[in-house]
């Protein structure tokens, strides 16, 4: 279990700048498909039971419909279950030291990568379409010198902020190391 | 052809099966890569409360149902009588 307090292969006097996660406007985009899927058999229970009364006295129907409505809802909670673990591992760390890009991609695959501030080459924020300019999200680039090269914060709160953030912090960083800008 | 409605219970008993594989496996991930706050221990709480709230559910409709019951579908079907 990851914990603030015990951040992978810790550098020493490193301390926790950000944690960021993709906007909860995602998250909330998540629910709402939910809610969905959580209504439509609702409505088509009801739209049956005012033409077909008959369909839920049924010898098979009745037993069917319990069984699959108990299984589409088992099906749809688990899937909605899974999709916030999507959203909820998926997280960037940003320390006073390095970047770490923590990833969940379905159910056993994860990736962990991390570069240090001093290698940041170019960071670049970009906002792009109506929802995510109202509610300020979108993406940070990442360029470093780094075998992965470019690091994507993918649509978190407040780009332009997390940008001058890590500008800052990598000049203190190159500074530190004695690196030329 | 005739069958029991026990068929159907099976069925949805097999479908139990992987959904709580899927289940644990979601909750490993919360405990092994999640933070250690509360958000990842509520969740996981809400996600195994309810979860038990629909089987419980599911659990009063299905116990009212006379599975022993036989089913006959499509009678008559393959009683076609040729005459030459």
């Amino acid at each position: 279990m990851l914990s603030v307090y015990r951040l992978p292969n810790k550098i020493q006097d490193e301390k926790i700048i950000k944690i960021l996660r993709r906007d909860v406007f995602i998250l909330i985009k998540k629910m709402c498909l939910f809610a969905l899927l959580i209504v439509l058999p609702l409505i088509f229970f009801y739209l049956a039971f005012s033409s077909q009364p008959s369909l839920f006295n049924g010898t098979i129907s009745y037993p069917l419909i319990i069984l699959g409505t108990s299984s589409y809802y088992l099906f749809i909670w688990v899937f909605f279950f899974f999709s916030f673990i999507d959203y909820y591992l998926d997280i960037w760390v940003i320390t006073n030291e390095r970047i770490i890009d923590v990833q969940q991609k379905g159910f056993f695959a994860r990736t962990i990568s991390e570069q240090r501030l001093y290698r940041i080459q170019d960071v670049t924020s970009e906002v792009q379409g109506f929802f995510p300019t109202i509610l300020k999200y979108g993406e940070v680039y990442i360029q470093t010198a780094g075998a992965q090269q470019r690091f994507l914060f993918h649509e978190v709160p407040h780009p332009h902020e997390v940008r001058n953030t890590l500008i800052k912090l990598a000049e203190r960083s190159k500074n530190k190391n004695k690196i030329k800008i | 052809m005739t069958f029991s409605l026990y068929v159907f219970l099976f069925l949805y008993f097999a479908f139990l099966v992987p959904w709580s594989v899927f289940g644990l496996i979601a909750i490993y991930h919360m405990f092994k890569f999640g933070f250690k706050n509360f958000t990842t221990f509520f969740t996981t709480f809400i996600y195994i409360g309810v979860s038990v709230i629909m089987l419980f559910g599911s659990y009063y409709y299905i116990s009212q149902i006379d599975w022993s019951m036989n089913v006959t579908l499509l009678r008559g079907l393959f009683n076609i009588d040729f005459q030459l």
